[in-house]
């Protein structure tokens, strides 16, 4: 009994360790993910960003303004996966805009909760910066926050949800790519 | 360029003033010792011949209310006229006094205040000889505005860059005889709700009061001009200045000023000041069919007769009796001058052309049953155009249009529907209401868009995005998707935005030229039933232009 008494005194306990070490792994996995849809649309992949959605996927940007206000209407408004594919599309095939680089960098992740369906709720902060091919500095085009559901999709990370609620609420002209 | 003999000068005695028609307008003609003027025969105040008036150092006096104008330069004196005096060319020949009624006498806002007296010491000839002879220093700076001799189907480049032209434009247009739009009712539905907006680049507060009226007046303090209202909106029962606390009702009297009798009887203000005269700065203010429009000029005509019977038509029927419902904003700066973005909604020619979005999908062809209209006097507008069914676009439309593929798909096509539910025949209209409203009725995505020019490079535009109380949820989300054309990464709004900083760009990096404006000879400037028509951008600059005395 004594002993007993003493291994838990002393080591950590195994199911603690276990859960400590499960939040760290799905913490790592959420920021590899962000990693990953950083570099798919500064690469302008969008495509492959289409693809870090599940099927019926919600994705909104928004303005903060909006998002307090309760006021639903969003720069892009897109209720499935097919709608997101459409925005990729047109973008790649149809939209004119004169040439950029876009930067996304993404910090802060914080895993709001996690269920044993797999079903994990988060929020990212996020900065977009924009270079213009004819002038010399980077711009902050858009800062915000990522408000994000994921889902397993075949033991897989997806977005079933991503609202990116951004503070300046005076878009610089015009949003091309998406955040 | 015409001028014309109206008078001969021993017709007026020195320091007198002759009224004559011209062309239909009433003119009034001056002479000053041996100098001849002339401006606008009707006073700017109310219906009064200025001709009828008295002539006293340079100066007219409207013989009806004493409102007092510079005859050399038009400009009002004193109230109660606060609009200047149009002028006109004028030159001698001779003992004959020519007239040139396109041609102000002299445009003289950039000059620093004692110039237009110096100028007037010269004999009056041609603007453009004065301009270009010029040996005075001072006055070889002076800015030329004149407008290309092949007329409308030219638009120089000063009309959009130009800072003098801005200042005058925001003077003329947005502060003179104009109503602005500011906000939806849906916006401040409660009694002490209220908005920041803006009337051109002023900043304004739109609140309704206790009694349901919904006032507006500038968000400037009138003791320091502090811009005392900061939130986007809100609900208060009072506006107080966080400065020194003066605080002001919601109609904007000046309620209350900390220690306006002094401290123990020393300091304070003084004994005969008059709160009364120290409230905010009021606007005029009208609404229709839940819009609420508000002007510095207190005698405007009702809002139905600004808009004529063919834009209020269009007005109402995209605000058709329904109650708006606020759905939310975007709001987003543009690099242009704020007059690209009216023209931008008067060139169907665009449509198809630079959004290939609507071609690729069929939704848009140059073929489709549209009109471009505008209003009797050339600055309101409405772009419409009735959608067409895939199937019934002409082979020959297709090979017209570079962007249009068979077969190219959505993969959620519904968000392109169009639900039937307004009584027009167009399912897209553009409604370009003079000087800062657009009213889109993009299929069922409604917005407002309120122009905010904050210099002759950039605006401000906000949406207003609404839906109609009795909208169901499924209607509401309807249009949520289908704003993915609009807004500034919007489809069509986000091609816009670019093409008018290419347009702004093109003109800062090779300046001192003119935009070529000739699509649809057949309509010189007006209405048009062709896509292919720059018929619409040519009246507004009629118009802009006679606003503008230039």
């Amino acid at each position: 009994m004594g002993k007993a008494a003493l291994t838990r005194d002393h080591l950590p306990d195994a199911a603690a360790l276990d859960s400590r070490l499960q939040a760290l792994l799905l913490h790592h996995e959420i920021e590899s993910f962000n990693a990953r849809y950083a570099q798919a649309l500064d690469e302008q992949r969008l495509a492959d960003w289409t693809d870090m959605f599940t099927e019926d996927a919600l994705y909104v940007v928004l303005s903060r303004e909006n998002f307090d206000r309760g006021l639903p209407v969003g720069l892009i408004y897109c209720e499935s996966k097919r709608m997101i594919h459409d925005r990729a599309f047109a973008l790649m095939e149809t939209s004119m805009f004169a040439p950029r680089y876009l930067r996304h960098i993404i910090g802060n992740q914080i895993v709001l909760s996690a269920e044993s369906n797999g079903t994990v709720k988060s929020r990212a902060n996020y900065v977009v910066l924009q270079v213009l091919l004819d002038r010399p500095d980077a711009t902050l085009h858009q800062v915000g926050v990522y408000y994000d559901v994921f889902r397993r999709v075949g033991g897989t990370l997806k977005l079933a949800e991503r609202r990116c609620v951004y503070d300046n609420l005076l878009v610089p002209n015009a949003l091309c790519i998406p955040v | 360029m015409a001028w014309q003999r109206i008078a001969s000068l021993s017709e007026i005695a020195v320091d007198a003033v002759l009224g004559v028609d011209v062309d239909g307008s009433r003119v009034a003609l001056y002479r000053l010792a041996n100098e001849v003027f002339a401006t606008a025969g009707i006073c700017t105040h109310a219906m009064a011949l200025l001709s009828d008036g008295f002539v006293e150092d340079g100066n007219i006096e409207c013989p009806l209310h004493q409102s007092q104008f510079d005859i050399r330069s038009g400009k009002a004196l004193c109230a109660p006229a606060t609009e200047d005096l149009r002028t006109y060319a004028v030159k001698l020949d001779g003992d004959e006094i020519l007239i040139d009624m396109e041609q102000q006498a002299e445009f003289t806002q950039a000059i620093p205040k004692p110039m237009p007296d110096r100028q007037a010491a010269r004999p009056v000839t041609d603007t453009q000889t004065i301009s270009a002879t010029n040996s005075d220093p001072e006055l070889a700076l002076m800015k030329r505005y004149v407008w290309p001799t092949e007329g409308l189907t030219r638009i120089p480049d000063w009309v959009y860059t130009d800072q003098t032209i801005y200042e005058r434009e925001v003077e003329k247009i947005f502060h003179g005889r104009t109503w602005n739009y500011v906000a939806l009712e849906c916006e401040v539905p409660n009694p002490g709700d209220f908005i920041r907006s803006n009337v051109g680049p002023t900043p304004v507060v739109v609140v309704r009061a206790a009694d349901c009226s919904i006032n507006v007046f500038e968000n400037r303090c009138s003791h320091r001009a502090a811009e005392f209202c900061r939130e986007l909106s809100g609900n208060t029962k009072e506006f107080v200045c966080p400065y020194h606390q003066w605080s002001y009702d919601l109609h904007g009297n000046l309620a209350g000023i900390p220690f306006r009798r002094g401290v123990n009887g020393k300091g304070g203000m003084p004994a005969d000041f008059n709160a009364a005269q120290h409230g905010l700065r009021r606007l005029n203010v009208t609404s229709h069919r839940g819009v609420v429009f508000a002007s510095y000029v207190q005698d405007m005509e009702p809002l139905q007769d600004y808009l004529g019977p063919e834009v209020l038509k269009e007005f109402e029927a995209t605000f058709d009796g329904r109650k708006p419902r606020l759905l939310g904003y975007y709001r987003h700066t543009l690099p242009g001058n704020w007059k690209l973005y009216h023209e931008n909604l008067k060139d169907p020619y665009h449509a198809t052309l630079l959004h290939t979005f609507l071609v690729t999908f069929g939704l848009l062809v140059a073929g489709n049953r549209s009109l471009m209209l505008a209003d009797a006097t050339g600055r309101h507008g409405v772009m419409a155009s009735a959608k067409s069914e895939r199937k019934s676009i002409s082979s020959d439309a297709k090979k017209e249009m570079r962007a249009y593929r068979d077969g190219m798909t959505l993969a959620e096509p519904r968000f392109m529907d169009f639900i039937e539910e307004f009584d027009s025949p167009w399912s897209v209209t553009m409604a370009t209401i003079w000087p800062n409203l657009i009213i889109q009725r993009e299929m069922n995505t409604l917005g407002v868009r309120q122009i905010v020019p904050t210099g002759p490079h950039e605006f401000i535009m906000k949406w207003t995005m609404f839906g109609f109380e009795g909208d169901d949820d499924e209607m509401t989300r309807h249009r949520l998707r289908q704003g993915n054309l609009m807004g500034p990464a919007g489809f069509l709004g986000l091609e816009d935005n670019e093409a008018i900083k290419f347009v702004q760009d093109g003109m800062r990096h090779v300046p001192g030229r003119q935009h070529l404006v000739k699509l649809d000879p057949a309509v010189a400037a007006g209405t048009s039933d062709s896509l292919i028509s720059e018929a619409s951008i040519r009246a507004m600059y009629r118009h802009w232009r006679a606003e503008m005395g230039l």
